[in-house]
């Protein structure tokens, strides 16, 4: 079956292969900082896989050429991490954008990539969509799910207008802002704990985005959900709907209840897949989750999420499948199979 | 006579005022509240709520130094008589964001019980009380636990939901293993010390409050891969007002990630969830309302706690859940009865007949 993979990760490995993208003050700066790329780029845990592809010969043996895959949409995730150096962080997003247009983009019209931006200033972030946005191989803007301010707040509106005047979608993918505790009450003490983390944060994330009215202004904006679950979605949306229908006069712009707006614009990856051994309880989920409209398949290539969306699909219908593999991201990202694919406005 | 017990509530909530509870503190620490105040900001400072200060518009008692939740005689008369309950639990949740120092908070969550103790516990039969501890010194909170655990009407030990450290943290094992040795199990409120470092300060009460229920999943998922339920065998947990049906999924992705990940926790001694299925009840307050009814029937099978749910109003808050409406009809009649009743009367060791007059 043909497939759309909507996260597939490319990391160089390490900041020199930026250098020619970068002025003569950041290699330096890169150069006697002893900067290293972090260990985000490198897989979780250690042991299993092997460190993101660096390169384009790695991505096409051991990800392209395999299987059956149409499209794949590379997220580059080296500048999610720790710098708090506004300067820094907006250099090092062109730099890896530049990057991954020559080394990957370039050579296999099969991929397509995130915009990596400064995190930190969404006025950069807002310049660097300006500069590559008009570039088609690029399809959405890469935003880590863990946020000093929630994604949705007003300070991002212009990040999320920039996007939208290029016909770019929002993603959202786990990680990003270690140093940072990723709970309410501080750190977790076990990668296990940590990695589970980016669930909780990706829920605040979605309320944020329909509280703060952003669909209202941005009608055609969908956001991606990456590597942060979905089994939480039904529980959450019955609680939201309960708690809007209380309290709606504080954000009186909600025209219609959360859910809706959250089933509308809200896209979800499917790795990983946590769910349930019993197949009679994976068909309930499926029906609270209203069907799987909202799935997008992903390997997450090189991560391992355990066996989740195999059981997953096996309890699909073939049109259903099709809209997991398929269908959702073609018409998120506005992809076709033939002729030459683009992306629609 | 006697009557059969048919429903426990156990979420009520009794609040003092600060002058109600300075009668109860040494004069350092009267002082200390009348010059300085509490150094903890309420979290209604910052996400004020939509109306009516966010309680229910009949619960204010118009009597001269009384709010919403200080007058037994109005609670007894809208909540216990009105709705034919046969024992509340009350929480009372003023100790919940404390981080004062140490004295005063000792001192403060002292005044707490003293209190509850004289002005709720001794009113009325039907009142059963949670201990308040100063969570963030466990010492103090084992010394307030060891006060009380003589006294049946205190049938748990209160602590927020949100602290200054993770609810899995060796730090707050003193306190459960207190809990745990005087029979009480650890009633975990909604509330406390929420710092919002995941995704940073959402804007509207709205979502804060529905945040509640997903600040709770992280702390579950901490109290489980922590070690805790190893650490202190006896332990049982009610998380509190923070909702229901997140159960399941949490209990797939934590088994999930452990079947991948077991060496990043050679303590734990089985899978997580069944953890959760041994030692964590849920109140049903604020239940969540799918638009299909059976399917909150199924998030509760899904999560295995039929015999571990207990009803809660949330008197006199906004959002109570009113014992007439708040369980969908397409529960049937046994598990009804659990939550309504049966689960509560055998995690808190309550007669299940009590006397009426």
């Amino acid at each position: 079956m043909d497939a759309i993979d909507c996260d597939v990760h490319c990391a160089p490995e390490s900041y020199e292969a930026l250098f020619p993208h970068l002025n003569e003050y950041w290699r330096q700066y890169i150069t006697e900082a002893g900067i290293r790329v972090n260990g985000m780029a490198h897989a979780y845990p250690r042991t299993i896989g092997a460190p993101a592809p660096a390169n384009y010969p790695e991505l096409a043996d051991r990800v392209l050429n395999r299987g059956h895959v149409r499209f794949v949409i590379l997220n580059c995730l080296t500048g999610f991490e720790t710098h708090r150096n506004a300067y820094f962080a907006a250099a090092v997003a062109s730099g890896l954008n530049d990057w991954v247009r020559e080394e990957f983009l370039a050579r296999d019209e099969r991929l397509r990539a995130s915009i990596v931006v400064s995190t930190i200033s969404p006025e950069d972030a807002v310049a660097e969509i300006e500069r590559v946005g008009e570039d088609r191989r690029f399809v959405q803007v890469l935003l880590p799910v863990r946020s000093d301010l929630p994604w949705g707040h007003k300070n991002n509106h212009a990040v999320f207008a920039a996007a939208r005047e290029r016909g770019l979608q929002v993603a959202l993918h786990a990680w990003g802002r270690a140093g940072r505790a990723p709970t309410p009450s501080g750190f977790t003490t076990t990668y296990l704990e940590d990695y589970l983390s980016n669930q909780p944060i990706a829920q605040a994330q979605v309320l944020s985005f329909v509280s703060e009215g952003v669909f209202d202004r941005f009608p055609d904006l969908r956001v991606l959900l990456i590597e942060c679950g979905f089994a939480w979605l039904p529980p959450l949306l019955w609680r939201f709907d309960k708690d809007w229908k209380g309290v709606w006069r504080e954000v009186p712009w909600l025209g219609r209840r959360p859910s809706e707006y959250v089933r509308e614009h809200f896209r979800a990856t499917t790795a990983p897949a946590h769910l349930p051994r019993d197949p009679v309880l994976l068909d309930q989920l499926i029906e609270m989750l209203d069907g799987p409209g909202m799935l997008a398949y992903a390997s997450d290539y090189p991560h391992e999420h355990g066996d989740g969306l195999p059981a997953l699909l096996e309890r699909l219908s073939d049109e259903q499948r099709r809209s997991v593999m398929w269908s959702t991201a073609a018409e998120l990202y506005g992809l076709r199979r033939d002729p030459a694919p683009s992306r629609g406005a | 006579m006697r009557r059969r017990v048919e429903l426990v509530d156990c979420d009520v909530h009794a609040q003092a005022t600060e002058a109600m509870l300075a009668q109860y503190l040494s004069a350092p620490a009267r002082r200390l509240l009348e010059r300085y105040g509490r150094r903890t900001p309420r979290v209604t400072e910052w996400y004020p709520r939509a109306r009516n200060a966010g309680m229910r518009l009949d619960a204010w008692p118009g009597k001269p130094g009384h709010i919403w939740g200080s007058d037994p005689e109005l609670m007894r008369a809208q909540l216990l008589d009105e709705f034919g309950i046969d024992y509340a639990v009350l929480e009372v949740l003023s100790g919940q964001d404390c981080y004062d120092h140490p004295d005063f908070a000792a001192e403060w969550n002292q005044a707490i019980n003293q209190w509850q103790l004289e002005e709720w516990l001794s009113f009325d039969p039907r009142l059963r009380g949670t201990i308040a501890v100063a969570h963030e010194y466990p010492a103090l909170a084992v010394a307030e636990i060891e006060r009380h655990a003589g006294d049946e009407r205190f049938v748990a030990v209160l602590l927020p939901a949100s602290a200054a450290e993770q609810l899995g943290s060796p730090k707050y094992w003193p306190i459960y293993e207190a809990a745990a040795a005087h029979g009480r199990p650890v009633a975990f409120h909604t509330g406390g010390y929420v710092d919002h470092r995941g995704a940073g300060y959402p804007s509207y009460y709205l979502e804060y409050h529905v945040g509640n229920g997903i600040v709770m999943q992280s702390q579950l998922a901490s109290l489980v891969a922590g070690g805790t339920f190893d650490a202190v065998p006896g332990l049982r947990v009610v998380l509190t007002e923070c909702g229901v049906a997140w159960a399941a999924a949490l209990q797939w992705s934590l088994d999930a990630a452990w079947e991948l990940m077991r060496d990043d926790h050679p303590r734990l001694e089985r899978r997580p969830s069944e953890y959760v299925r041994e030692h964590v009840w849920f109140t049903t307050q604020p239940i969540e309302e799918p638009d299909d009814p059976k399917q909150l029937v199924w998030a509760i099978e899904q999560a295995g706690i039929g015999e571990r749910l207990l009803f809660a109003t949330d008197y006199p808050h906004w959002d109570f859940d009113s014992p007439k409406q708040a369980l969908p009809r397409a529960m049937n009649a046994s598990l009804r009865r659990a939550i309504l009743c049966e689960n509560a009367l055998a995690l808190y060791g309550l007669p299940p007949e009590r006397a009426v007059t």
